[in-house]
């Protein structure tokens, strides 16, 4: 019992700080967080995915599924505007 | 008394050109009536609007604070495109909320997505596009040719099986191609938003030239006649 919380712990993240700047980071921590989930970490854990399919030219994230199971698809060109960029929170785990 | 007998006899007839009244000697010959060509011709109720009434579409209709997506309930790629994209094409034509942001992102993800799946459709998406222009409504004219640009590009050579359809598409955009203020030095906003007519119909032109092979000018040319080419200089 104490593992599993230790596990589910584990899974929390530590601290949280917001983007400044924009980076390719943040645009795809702005995609998972579109879509209802802190980052790619945790998209995996829920959704049980190993391939999450990226826009072959930029690398960006391409579809994602919501916990709700309907998808979200983003563009292959940036997404995340100057003025969404302080609203992006970057995980420390 | 005088005065009022004066002023009646002076009254200027007004009246159509070519008729017997128009020989009168106070009569004043009234220009033509305006043909309408700018006039908008609002869209019969839209069957994208009956399907989305329906819940047809296979997107979820709750909307969330983001507002600038669609949730699909099924993949993208695992759509019907000759089924769905035609239908939302022909949402295109809305203009109030709900069904015009639901057309419109819903033909974007589609063209985003679509790759080789987009081609076979094209001779489907034809008449709704023609049907979006004929509106004449300047918004919707503004989005249907952001969609034209998207299309062009969304995978090869869509622009050249385009090219046989300018013929229904472009007549409008020739319309209203000059649609620019003229604003000497002062700022037009609606540069800034990309919703100026006239900028966007010769940015539509200038990419359906690019990508549309070697006859895309000449064609264009024959039913643009004040365009210029952007390659030939």
């Amino acid at each position: 019992m104490a593992s599993l919380e230790q596990c589910e712990s584990s899974y929390q993240p530590k601290s949280m700080s917001r983007a400044k700047q924009w980076t390719d980071e943040v645009e795809d921590l702005y995609r998972f967080q579109q879509a209802g989930y802190r980052d790619e970490q945790e998209y995996r854990r829920v959704k049980q995915v190993m391939l999450i399919e990226r826009w072959p030219e930029t690398g960006y994230v391409k579809k994602l599924q919501r916990r709700d199971n309907t998808f979200y698809y983003y563009n292959r060109k940036r997404e995340c505007e100057d003025k969404e960029v302080h609203k992006v929170k970057v995980y420390a785990y | 008394m005088r005065t009022l007998e004066a002023s009646k006899s002076k009254q200027e007839l007004k009246t159509e050109g070519f008729t017997v009244k128009s020989t009168m000697k106070n009569s004043v010959v009234v220009g033509p009536p305006p043909a309408g060509a700018f006039r908008e011709r609002p869209a019969k109720p839209t069957v994208f609007r009956k399907f989305y009434e329906r819940g047809d579409f296979p997107i979820a209709l709750e909307h969330d604070t983001k507002g600038n997506k669609i949730a699909w309930k099924v993949e993208i790629e695992k759509l019907d495109y000759h089924h769905y994209l035609p239908l939302f094409f022909d949402g295109l034509c809305e203009t109030t909320h709900p069904y015009e942001f639901f057309a419109r992102q819903g033909v974007h993800d589609m063209l985003e997505h679509g790759g080789a799946k987009i081609l076979p459709v094209l001779p489907q998406l034809i008449v709704p596009i023609k049907n979006a222009l004929n509106t004449r409504n300047r918004q919707v004219i503004c989005t249907t040719l952001k969609v034209l640009q998207h299309l062009v590009v969304s995978a090869d050579m869509i622009g050249d099986a385009l090219v046989p359809y300018y013929r229904q598409i472009l007549p409008i955009l020739n319309i209203f191609k000059n649609m620019n203020i003229n604003s000497g030095d002062g700022i037009d906003y609606s540069q800034q938003k990309r919703e100026n007519i006239g900028d966007l119909i010769q940015e539509t032109l200038e990419v359906f030239e690019r990508y549309g092979g070697e006859n895309a000018f000449i064609n264009i040319k024959y039913m643009v006649p004040t365009y210029e080419s952007c390659m030939l200089n």
